[in-house]
């Protein structure tokens, strides 16, 4: 075999190669904006007035206004759901973070006998339905007197944070190398250290982007919100569940798509900061738990 | 590590040391026991008992009584019926376009990173946000996608207010909004097979079929199965979408079972019957789980 036929027998298959791979270019391309599509028009109609939502046919150009943001923005009740979203979404990342990352350590590193029981039950807890909690939280917090309070709603996202936390972080902890702690450990580290003063340090990373993604989760909340809070700590979600459900003033598309871009863009803003151990975590919860 | 173990048992003794031991693990369990097995047990109680509105609690015993309601409850099968037409629907749907999707963006070029950060965006979208700006967009009247639609000569569609076009909404939106995260978990599995095995392949004479079929397929099978379980830990929570666009409706159309049960208890204040549903339900998901993550770890061991 010559070397010139070789190469008039690769050319082909190179070319169609590069042809398949500007096919998937372009549909991926596509793809990703179809996708991305539905947020672009609400933010688009954020900026609009009423005269330019409803139109027929849609109008893409039009005066920008900010109108609806300024009011929106105005409103007390607006914007201390905003406040109680922040602070409730930052306390239960917080308390899962520190909670499940040590057990999530416990399950990886620790010898304890009847801990991967617990771990098994905590895996299987991730299936059960929010309402199912939801019904028994609510009796329990009216009859404890803790409704409608933020510790209360902290609370009860630690179900759903702590298990993911903790199997999130297990994973990740399973991957660094044994010597580390062992050999802190040797020269007289007690296990707390080893956690706090070794394995904690080098996780950052890891340990910051769940804390990240599950401040969005606590977010982006609606059930037990709706359900646990009334007035006074209730969240930006039961909002925009409130205008979208508002059928005796008619679609209010201007406040819907406003406090939605308002509630959207913060969490936008994270995920792309930590985008790169996002998907990690993800790919790693789908292969390793 | 003998060595290590014998050392920090000196330190605090054999006791002390099972102690430090388990306080890693204890704030975990005692939270949980607190937040989530002391509820499921009291609404346990409550499932066998007339709820007593005065104290708001359980009231007296009543045996199978609430089960017996419940279950004699044309809403409550439908809820159900309704629920799993979601299921079976859209897992599949979502798994398989999840997957062709990252096999299309995986093409090797400069802007595959900058792609794969934007399906980040859709996937961090609130739920109820998503609901609510695709009330919007499937409008009868003023939405875009009609008028899109009509373009081609599509149309109009009632979108909420015919039953099966409803259950094709939800879906639609369920789909637009958990793709993405499908897509993520594709991609990164696509990226971790082993490239080896393709060159092998290809100069063994495999034709493209056979390499997807024979090649790329078994050795992505574990990992679909894992990201399919994944997702339907997120399917059986499906509520704040459904609650933003179409409240169920036309009818109890698409009344899927955790909005069923939230508007019976919160609505029409029936906590008894209610707690009856959600240990119906508990049961039956985390029996399907159990199953499910026990198949998606049968599969992973026998590829």
């Amino acid at each position: 075999m010559t070397a010139a036929r070789t190469a008039a027998q690769r050319r082909p298959v190179a070319l169609r190669k590069i042809r398949g791979n500007h096919v998937r270019i372009v549909a991926g391309v596509s793809i990703s904006l179809l996708f991305l599509f539905p947020i672009f028009w609400m933010v688009l109609t954020s900026f609009k007035q009423q005269v330019d939502i409803f139109t027929t046919p849609p109008t893409l150009f039009f005066t920008p206004t900010l109108a609806t943001y300024v009011e929106y923005l105005q409103r007390a009740d607006i914007v201390r759901r905003l406040l109680n979203t922040v602070i409730v979404a930052v306390g239960a990342g917080v308390l899962s973070i520190i909670v499940g990352a040590m057990s999530g350590y416990a399950l990886a590193r620790i010898k304890l006998r009847g801990a991967h029981t617990f771990g098994v039950l905590i895996l299987l807890s991730r299936g059960v339905p929010p309402i199912a909690l939801a019904v028994p939280m609510f009796l329990v917090a009216r009859k404890m007197g803790l409704a409608d309070k933020h510790i209360t709603l902290i609370l009860a996202y630690c179900t759903f944070l702590i298990p993911y936390v903790m199997w999130l972080m297990r994973s990740f902890f399973v991957s660094l190398p044994r010597e580390l702690e062992e050999s802190a450990m040797i020269d007289g580290c007690t296990r707390y250290g080893a956690f706090f003063k070794i394995i904690v340090p080098i996780s950052m990373p890891g340990l910051l982007s769940t804390l990240i993604f599950s401040m969005i989760l606590a977010w982006e909340e609606l059930l037990f919100a709706l359900v646990l809070t009334n007035r006074y700590a209730s969240t930006i979600p039961v909002a925009i569940a409130g205008i979208a459900g508002d059928t005796v003033n008619g679609a209010n598309w201007a406040a819907l798509t406003a406090v939605g871009t308002i509630t959207v863009v913060p969490v936008v803003i994270f995920a792309l900061l930590v985008q790169k151990w996002l998907i990690q975590g993800l790919a790693d919860g789908a292969t390793k738990g | 590590m003998t060595q290590v173990i014998a050392g920090q048992r000196r330190r605090y003794g054999r006791l002390g040391d099972l102690l430090v031991r388990w306080s890693f693990m204890l704030p975990t369990i005692v939270l949980l026991m607190a937040v989530l097995a002391y509820p499921i047990f009291y609404t346990l109680e409550i499932s066998f008992s007339s709820f007593d509105m005065s104290i708001f609690g359980a009231g007296e015993w009543v045996g199978w009584d609430n089960y017996e309601t419940v279950l004699q409850d044309y809403r409550f099968w439908d809820s159900l019926r309704v629920t799993l037409i979601y299921l079976v629907i859209a897992l599949p749907l979502q798994v398989a376009l999840g997957f062709g999707i990252a096999f299309l963006i995986n093409a090797e070029w400069g802007g595959r990173g900058l792609i794969r950060a934007l399906f980040i965006i859709p996937m961090v979208v609130a739920p109820v946000v998503a609901g609510g700006i695709w009330r919007m967009i499937l409008d009868p009247l003023w939405g875009i996608m009609n008028y899109f639609l009509g373009l081609v000569g599509l149309g109009p569609f009632d979108w909420f207010g015919d039953p099966n076009l409803a259950m094709a909404t939800i879906i639609i939106i369920d789909t637009w909004r958990w793709t993405p995260f499908i897509v993520l978990i594709a991609t990164a599995a696509l990226l971790a097979l082993p490239k080896d095995v393709f060159e092998a392949a290809k100069i063994d004479g495999a034709n493209w079929w056979a390499m997807l079929w024979s090649v790329a397929l078994p050795l992505l099978v574990p990992i679909i199965a894992a990201t399919f379980v994944i997702r339907w830990l997120g399917a059986v929570k499906l509520f704040d979408i459904v609650l933003a666009s179409t409240y169920g409706g036309p009818g109890k159309a698409t009344s899927v079972i955790n909005l069923f049960i939230y508007e019976e208890a919160f609505r029409s204040f029936h906590f008894a019957e209610s707690a009856a549903m959600v240990m119906i339900v508990l049961v039956l998901t985390m029996v399907l789980t159990g199953l499910f993550l026990r198949g998606s770890r049968k599969l992973e061991e026998s590829f």
